[in-house]
């Protein structure tokens, strides 16, 4: 079992074949990067911006993933034409969230809401789990297992289109911010809080703005997932709570940070996966000693 | 205060009292109820210096593993106890390394923590790993009323220790701690010495919760004992039932508790559902916490 | 004189009915949010339903979540022996779980009817309790079965399995077994664990495209299915067949062209050919309106069936009767025959099904059928299979 792991650590030149190994992983690790980095945003702006801790994120996700899979059974769309739709309705639903449950408590301590957030994932969740039951669902589209190779390297269809499509739409979101002016208020609520109200933006518009958007980019992401992973009340969960660790490390408030931090953190998950021998079940681990790591370290260093 | 004394003597008798066929039925719950609102007294002690946790888990299932690998050698009780210092001995650790961390970066810290420590009691080869570890019942099931006293008795010395440091001098330098930790430092407080042993004590109750835990379901396994569910309940239970205080945490932990098991109980399939609106629907109307029911004006300290 | 009369015939009329039908509580104590225990509660009812029509005996259930954990399942158990007070009980589906009911079943002494729990720490657990009957075959059956198989594939020219294990309590049991077996069967083995659900096989598929395996086993769940299929295929890996083992398959699998060749083992399929399997499918048809993939229901099924022999052969409700007449049960269920005989390890007395109920079975267009052992073979296995 061993001989073929040494293989790997040759001394001297790396060979092709190791060269091959490496840039396939890193191709790996920025693929599945594209999806962290979707459901990372979505909750960098309910974070970051709104100021909540939106324990429900994973569910707007979920949500995501069953209009796709929906759809997919009852008309045969295939699940990436839906992605306007799901992203459509999640805005909504964000929105109707923002209004009738965030909204009200926006003044309250982070504590509280905290645990509205929470009480609202176990209701969404459970109320998926009476609709459509515990069951995995898979829908079947053509190019699942498809892959393009070039060179040794191989890309995988459905991550290649999930990654394209993940920069498609954060590069509009991140022009967005950059250039319109709805964008920069957003983008000044999210750097201070209480600056902008002094200021005349009208902060309500933004909030509802970013929680929407927010709702949308994780339904977007749910999408995606029904087609590479699955459909059920829980798929959103893991998701989540990558997308929360991401958010923190690129720093709260710092929108463009989640990208690069979705990236690192992918990498590292990659290079684990393949380098280490048994990686497969320390990958988890990494991920969150790379994240402890860097948290106390920076915050040592900011001394 | 009183509250809180009359729901540990109810406790104490609950055994004794005439509850007829659904004795054992109600024995059984209130010693996971005992265990969970422990937990969250532990937690409420650490987030009362401005820490928001979310190692309890860890903290929780480091404990029942120490306690179940000792039990054999040690005997029950002191099993318990190392239980509860080893889990405090690595609050020790992430206390420090968390030092400068605040809000959600100490949050997620702590839990990139415990999603570390679960994945090492995962691997290590005398854990009994993904299979599981099968634990000895409390002092070997000599008495059977045993586990459910330990639970009564973990849960009296959370909720004393919890009322101990409200009424001591620690109280202030706590609240100041939370409310702004370069303020108190200016007013005198060893900040750092008060977070720690707010970690170093909460951490040693988790455990101390951990370890009982293990005695009562005989069999310990990764997932369930590092649970993330866990650790989030530690945090809820004391937003629901009111913050900083000692009545919040105990009898929040007893009515969701109670009100999962009746929802259960009765609804069966889809409880959850009323569960979570129900949350919800507590923080809208009472967002002090069920405390607030209590206490009508002022800051009562219990 | 006629008022006597009148009352003696009621009098007999009433001790005739009592004594021409036994009525007995039955606990019924499963997860019922998951997938698996609602099967299994399904196909309880559908089992009682026929023995209370057949007249002669009636069951009631009381049904109750495990919860499945631990810190619920304990609390339900105690609530049906002293609220509910039923002396038999039907349950333990979750490994874990079963083993923490240990202790109270022990304590209470139900007649305890266990339908799932295939770790063999559950037997090591209730070796000492003899009202312990285990239908579900133990874990060291499952693998039986497997290497019977792997038997098989090597004959017909594999020699390298790569294996991708969950790295849970499911996934971890056996590995090491399965190491050791295989090798001693003349397999190289490549072994690597994940982490189910995470969706990511890419680098453990890319890495194992060097040792070139013929064989791809992964034990994990349903939602690691469809990864595995789509990215086998992304990354090139040509393996000679993918062999899965999860509990169960991911709903609409099997209309997606990637579960093609693909091979699983299950204790039964709807499409099975046995009479008693036929008739379970259409009284399930007719009462729930679908056909079940789950094995778990027709488990159910049976368990309710072979009790309702037990209490008509005992006439009685009292527990031990009852037990005495299951233990002598030999019926026919869509699994094959039924009957109980101490376990393979000599730990518990009464254990029902081992390993000959499973069997292989590979999708193919759309259809799963069984393709080992040759004696319960629908079609023959494609090996290689095309993916």
């Amino acid at each position: 079992m061993l001989d073929g792991r040494l293989a790997y650590w040759r001394l001297g030149s790396p060979s092709p074949q190791t060269m091959e190994l490496l840039l396939q992983t890193l191709i790996n690790g920025i693929l599945a990067a594209g999806i962290y980095a979707l459901v990372a945003s979505g909750l960098a702006l309910a974070v970051g911006v709104v100021g909540i801790v939106n324990f429900a994120h994973g569910e707007f996700t979920m949500i995501g993933a069953f209009i796709a899979y929906l759809l997919f059974v009852g008309t045969g769309l295939d699940p990436f034409l839906s992605l306007g739709l799901a992203a459509l309705v999640l805005f909504g639903v964000g929105a109707i969230t923002y209004l009738g449950l965030i909204r009200p408590v926006l003044a309250a301590p982070e504590l509280n809401q905290m645990l509205l957030t929470f009480g609202l994932s176990v209701a969404l969740q459970n109320i998926a789990l009476l609709l459509f039951g515990a069951d995995t669902r898979v829908v079947s589209t053509s190019y699942q297992g498809a892959t393009l190779s070039l060179g040794g390297l191989s890309f995988g269809v459905p991550p290649l289109l999930a990654f394209g499509l993940s920069v498609v739409i954060l590069g509009a979101l991140y022009g967005f911010l950059d250039r319109t002016r709805l964008g920069l208020a957003v983008r000044a609520v999210a750097q201070n809080r209480l600056a902008p109200g002094l200021l005349g933006i009208e902060t309500q518009r933004v909030y509802l703005l970013a929680f929407g958007l927010s709702a949308a980019l994780a339904g977007v992401a749910g999408v995606m997932l029904s087609v590479m992973l699955y459909a059920s009340p829980t798929v959103g969960f893991a998701y989540t709570l990558k997308a929360f660790a991401i958010i923190v490390m690129a720093g709260l408030g710092n929108l463009r940070g989640v990208v690069p931090a979705a990236i690192i953190l992918a990498l590292a998950e990659a290079l684990v996966s393949t380098y280490l021998p048994g990686g497969g079940g320390w990958v988890e681990a990494v991920f969150f000693l790379v994240i402890f790591v860097a948290l106390t370290w920076r915050s040592w260093r900011a001394a | 205060m009183i509250l809180v004394g009359l729901l540990l003597l109810v406790a104490l008798v609950l055994p004794g009292l005439p509850l007829g066929e659904w004795r054992a039925f109600l024995l059984d719950t209130a010693q996971f109820a005992f265990l969970i609102s422990a937990l969250a007294l532990a937690w409420d002690l650490l987030a009362r210096t401005g820490q928001l946790s979310l190692a309890h888990g860890a903290f929780f299932g480091l404990g029942a593993y120490a306690a179940a690998l000792a039990a054999p050698a040690l005997g029950t009780l002191p099993a318990l106890l190392v239980g509860g210092v080893v889990a405090g001995a690595s609050s020790l650790f992430l206390g420090l390394a968390t030092l400068r961390l605040h809000g959600m970066y100490f949050a997620i810290a702590t839990l990139a923590f415990s999603e570390v420590m679960r994945t090492l009691v995962l691997k290590a080869p005398f854990t009994g790993g993904a299979i599981g570890l099968p634990v000895q019942p409390a002092f070997g099931g000599a008495f059977p009323l045993g586990g459910y006293y330990l639970a009564v008795g973990v849960l009296a010395l959370a909720a004393g220790i919890s009322l101990l440091l409200s009424r001591s001098r620690l109280h202030y330098a706590m609240a100041a701690t939370r409310q702004g930790e370069a303020v108190a430092r200016v007013l005198g407080v060893p900040v750092i010495r008060v977070k720690l042993l707010a970690f170093m004590i909460s951490a040693f109750l988790a455990g101390l919760a951990g370890g009982v835990y293990a005695m009562k379901t005989l069999f310990l396994s990764p997932y369930d004992a590092f649970g993330l569910g866990r650790a989030v309940e530690a945090l809820v239970i004391p937003i629901f039932g009111g913050l900083y205080t000692t009545t919040g945490p105990l009898l929040g932990g007893l009515i969701i508790v109670s009100l999962e098991t009746w929802l259960r109980l009765r609804i069966g399939e889809g409880y959850l559902v009323v569960y979570g609106v129900i949350l919800v629907l507590t923080i809208l109307f009472l967002p002090r916490g069920l405390v607030s029911l209590f206490h009508r004006k002022g800051a009562g300290h219990a | 004189m006629r008022k006597v009369w009148m009352v003696l015939l009621a009098v007999l009329g009433l001790a005739g009915l009592a004594l021409a039908q036994t009525t007995v509580r039955v606990g019924v104590l499963l997860p019922i949010s998951t997938v698996a225990g609602k099967a299994a509660l399904n196909g309880v009812q559908l089992g009682v339903d026929q023995v209370n029509a057949g007249g002669k005996v009636k069951i009631e259930l009381v049904v109750v979540d495990d919860g499945n954990a631990p810190a619920t399942a304990v609390p339900a158990l105690t609530k049906l022996m002293t609220v509910d007070r039923v002396d038999i009980v039907i349950g333990g589906l979750a490994s874990g779980v079963t083993f923490a009911l240990s202790g109270p079943v022990k304590q209470y002494q139900p007649l305890f009817l266990c339908i799932g729990a295939a770790s063999s720490v559950v037997e090591q657990a209730f070796s000492d309790y003899n009202r312990f009957f285990h239908y579900h075959p133990w874990d060291y059956h499952n693998v039986a079965a497997a290497l019977e198989f792997f038997k098989y594939l090597y004959d017909s020219g594999a020699r390298r399995v790569a294996i991708l294990y969950e790295d849970g309590p499911f996934g971890s049991a056996g590995i090491q077994t399965y190491r050791q077996q295989l090798e001693r069967q003349g397999y190289t083995v490549q072994a690597e664990p994940f982490k189910s659900g995470s969706g990511s096989f890419t680098a453990i598929l890319t890495r194992l495209k060097g040792f070139r395996p013929d064989i791809l086993y992964w034990i994990g769940y349903d939602v690691d299915a469809l990864p595995i299929a789509a990215q086998t295929r992304q990354v090139g890996l040509e393996p000679k067949l993918i062999y899965g083992a999860p509990p169960a398959w991911p709903t609409g699998f099997e209309k997606n062209n990637l579960s093609n060749d693909i091979a699983g083992m299950t204790a039964w399929l709807p499409s099975v050919a046995n009479n008693e399997s036929r008739r379970f499918v259409n009284l399930y048809r007719r009462k729930f309106g679908e056909v079940t993939d789950e094995y778990m229901a027709p488990m159910g099924y049976v368990i309710a069936l072979s009790l309702g022999r037990a209490l008509e052969a005992a006439g009685s409700t009292d527990k031990d009767r009852i037990a005495a007449e299951l233990a002598k049960v030999q019926m026919d269920t869509p699994f094959g025959p039924l009957s109980f005989k101490p376990s393979d390890t000599g730990r518990t007395r009464f254990q029902g099904f081992n390993q000959s109920i499973w069997l292989q079975f590979q999708y193919l267009e759309g259809s799963r059928r069984p393709v080992f052992p040759p004696n319960r073979a629908a079609r023959p296995l494609r090996f290689p299979g095309n993916y």
